[in-house]
């Protein structure tokens, strides 16, 4: 017998040293036909299990058009990430998923695309940017903008440079506070942004990042000439259950878990900041 | 159809029903009446209009283990409904229709969009409810302020009983109710007078209850409320200490969490949890989306009144005013709801 808050088993397979608080971890499901048939769209998410500590929620970070393996980029910050943390390879957690929905690649069709990412909201990101480049002639350019505290916190040194390398791809990098190899620019995300002064026609512009990055970005892109429909974010919220029971992660009546988190600009600007 | 049964023969049935399930019903326990197995019909306390906590337990109980895990040399293994805790045939006996209602509004939220959430529903189906409509309210009673609700409602009910002078009018709701009654010698078939002594008893007992809310009106003003500053000094009073929630018959909200035992083995339990509490939305690292008093108890009266109502067309409350009667320093939820409507 099995109910929905069931976990299924799987092995951490691989861990990587993104900073010296962020790893990104693969991992593959013990059962082979769940490892075969198990798949999710980019921005949906999954709960995660370390059996003796808890649970905790996170999204994707690698796009269902590379699913080896389920990949997960996790910043220590509380009692389960620093759990998680600790895991080896080798190593049995549990997974259920995915939760939640996606970002609606259909309606991106046709239009170019640009991505915002201030600090872990870089981890949310990469699944849509990774899968947009592999169904990469269904939209126009590619702008994607990083940024990050410092040069330390940069993630997924070695995909940056894979995304650098396709065509029709810009790529910008920016941080705080630079050091003295620091190629990129320097600066906050919302300064750079006009500073590259993207093309509003035409564009989708899908951003996540700490809300004080998502307030001033907002802002920026408005004067950029944004509409607010062609804005997607995603949203982070408390979860327990997923599944839109447990009572916590409501923005009035809608359930970040089930209803999200991924939303329309549009649609935020409609509900109360509770969030 | 409906039946009737004697006051004596209903102490003949439930004592006969204790042969072969469990029974819980209200009980005293000191100071207070809670439901509770009992041995014997005479343990049921039938003078207590309302047990002090819901019948919500008995079905959604305060700590619920979803899974035991254990780990092995190469892997985790679950075990659902093990140690024997397979869940009996029970009878919830003397639940009053406002705890039944409560029933009848958590099986839609535990079925929602086609998450089955069977730590609940197996409980729910091997559990027949035989209800008793009231006859004293009490003056926090506003089960009248909701459709489908009311003194002698069959809502979430399998069974209702209703006194009429020495017996009871029998209403058979589901299945399960129907099969109490084929099972037994004790029933009668009712005549429509017997059906009309039902409905005069229920006008009776509507009489003695206070002015409906005028919940549509208190709906609309709520839509239109989240930013009213009278949410600024309303939440004032108000302890955070949760005991709304944990009285209440149709607050769900839930915790999942880890109970180890050892290194190697522990249980998640699924366990009631609170919108007053801090801790129900603050997540790792600090960020609380309603981390102040006024955001949580705002939380509690949209979701109830509000939120749940364009979610599933129905309010999350059944009138059974244990929250006006348990807190500690007197808020009373229809003052609330009236105060809103002024605005």
């Amino acid at each position: 017998m099995s109910n929905i808050y069931s976990p299924n088993m799987a092995r951490v397979v691989e861990i990587r040293n993104e900073t010296s608080d962020v790893k990104s971890f693969c991992f593959e499901f013990i059962d082979p036909e769940l490892r075969q048939n198990f798949t999710w769209k980019a921005g949906q998410f999954l709960i995660l299990s370390v059996f003796g500590v808890g649970e905790a929620t996170f999204t994707f970070a690698n796009p269902q058009t590379r699913k080896q393996f389920v990949e997960c980029s996790i910043r220590k910050v509380g009692l389960v990430t620093e759990a998680i943390h600790e895991l080896e390879v080798g190593d049995t957690v549990g997974i259920r998923g995915p939760y939640g929905n996606w970002f609606p690649f259909e309606e991106f069709k046709g239009k170019n695309l640009l991505f915002v990412a201030g600090g872990i909201g870089i981890a949310a990101l990469r699944s849509p940017i990774e899968y947009s480049l592999d169904t990469r002639g269904d939209y126009g350019k590619i702008t994607i903008l990083y940024g990050a505290r410092s040069p330390m916190d940069i993630c997924y040194k070695d995909k940056i440079a894979e995304w650098q390398n396709t065509d029709n791809v810009e790529v910008a990098l920016t941080v705080d506070r630079g050091n003295d190899e620091w190629q990129h620019r320097v600066g906050l995300i919302p300064v750079i942004l006009k500073e590259m002064n993207p093309a509003a026609e035409n564009t989708v512009a899908i951003i996540c990042g700490p809300p004080i990055m998502i307030k001033f970005t907002l802002k920026a892109l408005a004067e950029l000439g944004f509409a607010d429909d062609n804005i997607v974010t995603t949203l982070e919220m408390k979860m327990k259950c997923g599944l839109g029971k447990c009572g916590r992660c409501n923005i009035e009546n809608l359930y970040i878990c089930k209803d999200g988190p991924v939303f329309y600009y549009s649609q935020l600007k409609n509900l109360p900041e509770e969030y | 159809m409906n039946y009737t049964i004697t006051t004596n023969n209903l102490k003949s049935l439930i004592n006969d029903l204790l042969g072969v399930s469990t029974v819980y019903a209200p009980k005293k326990a000191a100071a207070s009446v809670l439901y509770e197995a009992i041995a014997s019909f005479d343990e049921y306390d039938s003078t207590a209009l309302m047990t002090n906590t819901s019948a919500k337990a008995k079905i959604y109980p305060q700590c619920d283990r979803l899974f035991e895990f254990a780990k092995t040399a190469d892997s985790v293994e679950l075990k659902v409904n093990e140690k024997g805790e397979k869940v009996q045939e029970s009878i919830l006996f003397g639940c009053r229709p406002c705890d039944a209602k409560g029933f009848a509004l958590l099986d839609k939220l535990f079925s929602w969009e086609g998450y089955r959430d069977e730590s609940y529903f197996s409980r729910r189906d091997k559990t027949t409810i035989i209800s008793i409509s009231c006859s004293v309210p009490q003056p926090t009673c506003f089960c009248n302020s909701f459709e489908d609700s009311g003194p002698a409602s069959k809502t979430g009910s399998d069974l209702l009983l209703t006194l009429t002078g020495e017996r009871y009018l029998v209403e058979v709701v589901t299945e399960k109710g129907k099969r109490i009654v084929e099972g037994s010698k004790y029933f009668e078939p009712a005549t429509e007078k017997d059906t009309a002594l039902k409905q005069e008893a229920e006008q009776a007992v509507l009489k003695k209850m206070p002015k409906r809310l005028k919940l549509d009106e208190i709906k609309k003003s709520l839509d239109t409320a989240f930013e009213s500053p009278y949410w600024d000094t309303v939440h004032l009073p108000c302890l955070k200490c949760n005991v709304c929630t944990f009285v209440c018959p149709t607050c769900y909200c839930f915790d999942i969490s880890e109970c180890p035992k050892g290194y190697t083995e522990g249980e998640r339990n699924r366990t009631w949890d609170s919108c007053m509490s801090e801790s129900f939305t603050r997540m790792a690292g600090g960020v609380n989306p309603r981390s102040d008093s006024k955001r949580r108890f705002r939380q509690r009266v949209m979701h109830k009144f509000r939120y749940h109502v364009d979610n599933f067309n129905e309010y999350l409350c059944t009138g059974c005013g244990r929250c006006i009667k348990y807190c500690p320093v007197g808020m009373d939820i229809k003052r609330v709801l009236e105060g809103v409507k002024k605005g």
